[in-house]
C-alpha cells in the first residue's frame, strides 16, 4: 500500500501537464477568433495610427508562435506565471479585478445550489431505496433521469413565471420571489467576502441577509434541482447496496428501528461516493451556473463570460476560461486526494 | 407510511418556520421615500441605468453616459440650458468674442472659482486641459485636435482659442466634454486616467463615492457657481440588464429608470397607474448605409428604390413599440433645419414607387432585385435581428426584391467598412456635438464618407455641407442644410430609418426632469413633490 | 436474456422511442403540419393560446406552434450531426491509440482527459464564438466536446480486449492491424456505442439549446427553440408564459426521449450485478 504522500505528489505532477494543455487550448482558440478586437474597441472612428498603436500596446503585432521567445504564446505563459490575466478591452479594468468582483457571486449561488441538490438528491434517493419497487421508487427514479433532461435555463424561466410573476398576481402584488439580481437596489450591500449572506451575518445587517436569501431562492433552486438528479440516482444505488449488507441485516435482526438504521448508518456510507461525485460534477456545475446566471441576471462569472464573448473582449474570455480551468483542476485534485485519504485502495 | 421520526419532524418544522420568517422579513414592500438610513430632511433621488462607466477622463471618455457624469459634476465654458439645445455661458462669464474671420474665440472666465480639490480655476487650467486632450490622443481627442490649433492664456481669467479654420459650430464643440477643464492634480498632462484617485468637481454635484458597476453617489456641491440643485443627493444604481431595472422601478426600489429599458417593458409600464413615463426626442438615429462605389448600389436608382420600401412604421411599432419615431432625414427631429425630405420626396412607405423605379432597370416579379442586407447582432441591442427581419419583409412585400440577411459581429462589421463587401448595412449614430453638421458630413462629405464605408463623392453635396460649415449666420446655414437634406433624399448615400426617443419611467412623485436632444440629463432640476 | 427481468427498462426504451418518433415525424412534415409561416407576422403580437394560434404568438406576431414544428428540424439536425462528427473522429482515434499504445497513446489520453474534465458548455461557447454563426459551425463547436467521450470508451474497450487470446491469435496469423481493430475489437464496442450515442445526442441537444439561448450562432431566419427562449426571457415580466413554456417543453421532451432510450438500453445491455 503506497503512502498518501506519494499519491498526492503523483497526482499533482499529473495535474501540471493537464493544466498546461488546457491553457494552450484556450490560447489557441482565443487568438484565432475572427474580428479584430482592436478595431472593435476603437470603432469606425479609429485612425490607422491609433489601431497600430493599440495593437502594439496589446502585443498583438508579435507572431503567435515562433521558435524564439518573442511571440504571443510565450508572452501569454509568462504573464500567467506573474498572475497577470490582462486588461479587459471592453471594461478597461484588469481581468483579475473583474473575476475577483464576480466570482463570489457565482460561489454563493453554487454553494446554495449544491446544498439544495444535496438535500433533495440524498433524501429522495434514500427514500426511493427504502421504498424499493414501489410507485414512489419508480417516480423518483424517473425524476432522476428526467430532471437531467430539462434545460436548466428553461427550468429557471418557468420558476420565474410561476413563483415570480404568477405568485405576485395571485397574492395581489404583495408577495413574490425576485427573479433578477442578487439584492434589492435599495440596499447598498456591505461587502467583505463578496458572499452577501455571509457578509450580512458578519456585519450584522439582518436586512442584507434576508434580502440576499430571498434573491437566492429561485436561482439556487434552479441549479440545485437539475443537479439533484444525479445525486438521487447515485444515492439510491449506493443505499441499495448498503441496505443489503450484513451490517444492516444484523441491526435489523436486533430489532433496531428500520428507519433509524437507514438514515443513520446507510446514509453515512453512501455519503462518500456522493461527495466525490460532487467534485466530479463541478464542471457541470460551472456550465449550469453560466446558464442560470444569464437567466436570473445574476452578476457572476458566468454572466461575465457571456458578456465578454458578446463584446469580443478576448482578454476577458481568456482570463475567465483560464480561471475556470484552474478551478476545475484544483477541485478534482482535492477530491481525488480526499478520496484517496478515505479509501487507501485507490492510491496508485 | 411508517411513523416519521419525531426529531426530524421538529427540526424540519423549525427550519421551515425560520426560513419563512426570513423570507417575509426580506420581502420587498414599496420602501419609504427616503433611503433606509437617511434623515428625513435630505432629498435623495435614486436613478437606475444599464449603461456602464468607461474611462473617467474627459480626454478619453467617448460615450454619452460617462459624459453625463461629467456634465453633472463639472461644466464647460459653454453649456446647454437644461432641456433645450440652447447654449448659454457656463464656466465662462459671457458669450465669447469671435474674431472677424471666425478663427479666434476669446472667453472671459468666471472669477474666484475652485475645483473641489482646491485647485483654482483660471485660464492656465483651461489651456492645460485642452493641451492635454491633444497630447494624450484619447478617443474623442479629434473633437479638439481637428479644430483647435492652439490655446493662448491672455490673462488670469481670459483665454483665447485659435482655430485651424472657420467652424461655425465651434460653440457646440466647446460645450462637449473633451473641452471640460480638469484639475492638473489628478489628470497628468500626458496620460489617460481611467480611475482617478479623486473625482474632482466644479459643477452642481460632488462625488461622495463610486463603486464601478454598483453605484455612484453624488451630493450637492455648495461651491457651485450656478443655481443650486433641487435635490441633495443622487444615487446612481447600475443594473446588469433592462429587465432587472424594470422590476426595480416597478417595485419602487429606484425613483427613476433612465437608459435603457426594453421597449416591451416601457409599453407595459405605460399602463401602470403607479408610475409616470417621461418622453422626449432623443439624438440617436438609425439608418441604412450603401456602398456607393460598388456593386450593386453605385446605381442611384437602386438606392432610391430601397429607400422607398423601408417600412419604418412597422419597425417603430412592432419592434420598438413606439419608443422610437420614424425618421425621414438624417438631421434629427427637433434639431434646427430638419425637414422630412424622404417623406416629401417618396412618401412614407411607397411600394408602387419602388416597383416603378426597379422596372426602369428591368426588375420585376420574375426577375427580382436581389441584394444582401447586413446588420450586427449585439452592438445595437438584441432587437437588431428582429429589425432586420421586419425590414426584409417590408422590402420583399414589393414583390420585386429578394433580400438576404447577413450579419457580422461588431469587430468584423467595422472591418468590413474598408473592404466594402456589405452592400447595404444598418448603422446607428450618437452625435459628437449638437449640430446638423455632425449628422451629415461624416457620411456624405467626400473627405469623410470613405471611413464610414459609404464611399460617396458628389461635388454638389460637398458644396452644401462645406458651405454650411463656414457660414456663420444661422439663416444661411439653415438654408444650406435644407438643400442638403432634399438633395440627400434624391441621392440616398444613406436612408434614415428611425430616431430614438428618450424615455424615463419614474415614481409618481418625481418632477422636474428635463432631457433634450442633447442627450444630457441634468440631475439638478429633479425634485420630489 | 431480455425478458421479464428487464420489463421496466424496456418500457422506458419504448416510451423514449415513441416520443422520438413523434418528434421526427414533426420535423419531417413540419411544412405541412404548420398552419402558418414560422417567419411571418400572422397575428397580433403576444396573443395567448387560442383557437387561431394554439400556442399563441410571440412579440412579432409569429405563430409559436409553427415555430415549434420548424424548430424541431434545427435542433435534431445540429445535435445528431454533432454526435456523428464526434463519433467519426473519436472512435478511430480511440481504436488506434489504444491498439498501438506507447507514448502517443499516453499523450492523447492526457489531452482527451483534459478536455473531458473541462465544462463542455463553456468550451462550446468559446468555440462557437470563434467560429461564428452557422449550422455547420455550431455542430462543430458542439462536436469537439464529445470526442473525448468516444475516445475514452473505445480506448478502454481496446485495452481490455487487446490481450485476449483471440486477438493474439489473429495477430499471430498475420492479420493487419486495421483488420484486427475492425473485425475483432470493434464489435465489442457496438453495444456500448448505441448507449453512448443516445446519451450523447441528448447532451448535444441541451448544449445546442444552451448555445442559441446565449445568442451564439444561428441566424434569425432559422426557427430555433433556444433562440425563442432567449427572446422570450425578456417578456417574462409581461406574463406571456406561452412564449417560453412550449419551446422549453419541447427541448425537454427530445432530450428526454434520447436519454430514456440510452439509459434503458444501458440497463438492459449492461445489467448491474446485483438486482435492483
Amino acid at each position: 500500500m503506497r503512502s498518501l504522500l506519494a499519491y498526492i505528489i503523483t497526482r499533482l505532477l499529473l495535474t501540471i501537464p493537464m493544466i498546461l494543455i488546457l491553457l494552450t487550448v484556450v490560447f489557441l482558440i482565443v487568438r484565432v477568433m475572427p474580428g479584430d478586437p482592436v478595431i472593435a474597441m476603437l470603432g469606425p472612428k479609429g485612425t490607422p495610427e491609433m489601431i497600430e498603436q493599440m495593437r502594439h500596446d496589446l502585443g498583438l503585432d508579435k507572431p503567435i508562435i515562433s521558435f524564439g521567445l518573442d511571440n504571443q504564446y510565450v508572452d501569454y505563459l509568462s504573464d500567467l506565471l506573474h498572475g497577470d490575466l490582462g486588461v479587459s478591452t471592453y471594461y478597461k479594468v484588469p481581468v483579475w479585478e473583474k473575476i475577483r468582483l464576480y466570482f463570489p457571486a457565482t460561489l454563493e449561488l453554487t454553494i446554495f445550489g449544491l446544498m439544495i441538490a444535496f438535500f433533495v438528491g440524498i433524501f429522495s434517493g434514500a427514500f426511493a431505496a427504502e421504498k424499493r419497487k414501489t410507485v414512489a421508487d419508480y417516480s423518483i427514479r424517473l425524476y432522476g433521469i428526467a430532471i437531467y433532461s430539462i434545460p436548466i435555463f428553461w427550468l429557471g424561466l418557468m420558476l420565474q413565471i410561476i413563483f415570480g410573476v404568477w405568485l405576485e398576481d395571485i397574492t395581489g402584488g404583495r408577495f413574490a420571489f425576485p427573479i433578477a439580481g442578487r439584492i434589492s437596489a435599495r440596499i447598498s450591500p456591505e461587502v467583505i467576502t463578496g458572499l452577501f449572506v455571509l457578509d450580512g451575518i458578519i456585519t450584522g445587517s439582518w436586512k442584507q441577509v434576508t434580502n440576499s436569501l430571498f434573491h437566492l431562492v429561485l436561482p439556487a433552486m434552479t441549479l440545485g434541482l437539475v443537479l439533484s438528479g444525479i445525486f438521487v440516482r447515485l444515492t439510491r444505488a449506493n443505499m441499495l447496496d448498503v441496505l443489503k449488507s450484513d451490517y444492516i441485516l444484523s441491526a435489523d435482526a436486533r430489532g433496531i428501528k428500520r428507519r433509524k438504521v437507514v438514515y443513520r448508518h446507510a446514509l453515512k456510507n453512501a455519503f462518500v461516493p456522493v461527495l466525490t461525485m460532487m467534485g466530479l460534477q463541478f464542471a457541470y456545475l460551472m456550465a449550469g451556473a453560466v446558464l442560470t446566471e444569464t437567466t436570473f441576471s445574476w452578476p457572476g462569472m458566468g454572466s461575465y463570460l457571456v458578456e465578454a464573448v458578446h463584446y469580443r473582449d478576448f482578454p476577458a474570455i481568456q482570463g475567465t476560461i483560464i480561471f475556470i480551468a484552474l478551478l476545475v483542476a484544483s477541485i478534482s485534485l482535492v477530491v481525488d486526494i480526499v478520496y484517496a485519504f478515505i479509501d487507501p485502495r485507490v492510491r496508485y | 407510511m411508517k411513523r416519521i421520526s419525531l426529531k426530524i419532524t421538529i427540526l424540519a418544522l423549525i427550519l421551515g418556520l425560520a426560513l419563512f420568517g426570513a423570507l417575509m422579513a426580506g420581502c420587498e414592500k414599496p420602501a419609504p421615500v427616503d433611503g433606509p438610513d437617511e434623515p428625513m430632511e435630505e432629498s435623495v433621488i435614486i436613478i437606475g441605468t444599464t449603461d456602464k462607466v468607461t474611462d473617467l477622463d474627459p480626454g478619453e471618455a467617448y460615450d454619452f453616459y460617462t459624459w453625463e457624469i461629467f456634465q453633472n459634476i463639472s461644466a464647460g465654458l459653454l453649456t446647454y440650458e437644461p432641456g433645450t439645445t440652447e447654449l448659454v455661458p457656463g464656466l465662462a462669464e459671457e458669450w465669447p468674442e469671435v474674431s472677424d474671420d471666425g478663427t479666434e474665440y476669446t472667453f472671459k472666465l468666471r472669477e474666484g472659482l475652485t475645483f473641489s480639490d482646491g485647485t483654482p480655476f483660471n485660464a492656465e487650467v483651461v489651456k492645460f486641459s485642452i493641451d492635454r486632450v491633444i497630447t494624450t490622443k484619447g478617443d474623442p481627442s479629434w473633437l479638439v485636435d481637428d479644430f483647435v490649433d492652439s490655446v493662448e492664456v491672455v490673462d488670469e481669467y481670459t483665454v483665447k482659442f485659435i482655430l485651424k479654420d472657420t467652424f461655425a459650430y465651434f460653440p457646440s464643440l466647446v460645450a462637449s466634454v473633451p473641452y471640460f477643464p480638469v484639475s492638473p492634480n489628478i489628470y497628468p498632462a500626458d496620460e489617460v486616467v481611467t480611475d482617478p484617485s479623486e473625482l474632482v468637481a466644479i459643477g452642481p454635484y460632488k462625488v461622495e463615492s463610486f463603486v464601478r458597476e454598483v453605484e455612484l453617489v453624488l451630493v450637492k456641491n455648495p461651491d457651485y457657481y450656478g443655481e443650486p440643485a433641487k435635490n441633495d443627493k443622487i444615487i446612481m444604481k447600475y443594473f446588469k440588464d433592462a429587465t432587472t431595472m424594470r422590476l426595480a422601478v416597478e417595485k419602487g426600489e429606484i425613483d427613476i429608470a433612465w437608459k435603457t429599458l426594453n421597449p416591451t417593458d416601457i409599453a407595459d409600464l405605460k399602463g401602470n397607474p403607479d408610475l409616470k413615463v417621461v418622453e422626449a426626442a432623443g439624438a440617436y438615429i438609425r439608418y441604412l448605409c450603401f456602398v456607393c462605389n460598388g456593386d450593386p448600389f453605385s446605381d442611384k436608382i437602386l438606392r432610391e428604390a430601397v429607400a422607398c420600401a423601408l417600412d419604418r412604421t412597422s419597425v417603430a411599432e412592432k419592434i420598438f413599440l413606439n419608443t422610437v419615431e420614424p425618421l425621414y432625414s438624417m438631421v434629427p427631429i427637433g434639431m434646427w433645419s430638419h425637414t422630412d425630405s424622404f417623406e416629401e420626396t417618396w412618401g412614407e412607405y411607397n411600394v408602387e414607387k419602388a416597383k416603378e423605379l426597379l422596372a426602369e432597370l428591368g426588375y420585376n416579379e420574375e426577375n427580382p432585385f436581389t441584394f444582401e442586407l447586413w446588420y450586427t447582432p449585439t452592438h445595437y441591442g438584441d432587437t437588431e435581428s428582429d429589425m432586420a427581419l421586419i425590414l426584409k419583409q417590408g422590402l420583399e412585400a414589393t414583390g420585386v426584391m429578394k433580400v438576404e440577411l447577413k450579419s457580422a459581429e461588431w469587430g468584423s462589421y467595422v472591418d468590413n467598412f474598408d473592404i466594402g463587401n456589405m452592400g447595404a448595412f444598418l448603422l446607428g449614430w450618437y452625435p459628437d456635438y449638437i449640430d446638423p453638421d455632425n449628422y451629415t458630413s461624416p457620411f456624405a462629405l467626400s473627405t469623410a464618407s470613405d471611413s464610414m464605408g459609404i464611399f460617396y463623392q458628389d461635388p454638389v453635396m460637398d458644396e452644401y455641407l462645406l458651405g454650411a460649415q463656414v457660414k456663420t449666420k444661422m439663416k444661411d446655414r439653415t438654408a444650406l442644410y435644407e438643400d442638403a437634406q432634399d438633395y440627400w433624399a434624391m441621392e440616398v448615400p444613406t436612408a434614415p430609418i428611425f430616431q430614438g426617443k428618450l424615455i424615463l419611467v419614474t415614481q409618481p412623485d418625481i418632477a422636474g426632469i428635463k432631457v433634450a436632444p442633447t442627450m444630457i440629463f441634468n440631475y439638478k432640476t429633479v425634485y420630489r413633490e | 436474456m431480455m425478458g421479464k427481468k428487464h420489463r421496466a427498462e424496456w418500457y422506458i426504451v419504448v416510451v423514449g422511442g415513441v416520443i422520438l418518433t413523434v418528434i421526427i415525424f414533426m420535423s419531417v412534415f413540419a411544412p405541412f403540419l404548420a398552419p402558418y409561416d414560422p417567419l411571418a407576422s400572422v397575428g397580433d403580437p403576444f396573443s395567448p393560446p387560442c383557437r387561431d394560434y394554439i400556442m399563441g404568438t410571440n412579440n412579432l406576431g409569429f405563430d409559436v406552434y409553427s415555430r415549434i414544428l420548424h424548430g424541431s428540424r434545427t435542433i435534431l439536425l445540429i445535435s445528431i450531426t454533432a454526435a456523428l462528427f464526434s463519433a467519426t473522429v473519436g472512435i478511430p482515434i480511440g481504436l488506434m491509440s489504444g491498439y498501438y499504445g506507447g507514448k502517443l497513446d499516453r499523450i492523447l489520453a492526457l489531452v482527451m482527459d483534459s478536455i473531458y474534465s473541462f465544462p463542455g458548455l463553456i468550451l462550446a461557447i468559446v468555440m462557437a464564438a470563434m467560429l461564428g454563426p452557422g449550422v455547420i459551425n455550431i455542430s462543430l463547436a458542439i462536436a469537439v466536446i464529445y470526442v473525448p467521450t468516444y475516445f475514452r470508451m473505445v480506448r478502454g474497450q481496446v485495452l481490455s480486449v487487446k490481450e485476449e487470446l483471440y486477438v493474439e491469435a489473429a495477430r499471430s496469423i498475420g492479420a493487419r492491424a486495421v483488420t484486427v481493430m475492425v473485425r475483432y475489437i470493434f464489435p465489442n464496442v457496438i453495444a456500448s456505442l448505441a448507449v453512448v450515442f443516445s446519451l450523447n445526442v441528448a447532451d448535444a441537444i441541451l448544449t445546442e439549446a444552451g448555445l442559441s439561448y446565449l445568442g451564439l450562432g444561428l441566424p434569425p431566419d432559422l426557427p430555433d427553440w433556444g433562440i425563442d427562449l432567449a427572446k422570450g426571457k425578456v417578456f417574462v415580466p409581461l406574463g406571456t408564459w406561452w412564449i417560453v413554456t412550449f419551446p422549453g417543453l419541447m427541448i425537454t421532451l427530445v432530450a428526454l426521449s434520447f436519454t430514456m432510450i440510452g439509459e434503458g438500453l444501458n440497463e438492459i445491455l449492461n445489467p448491474r450485478l446485483k438486482e435492483h
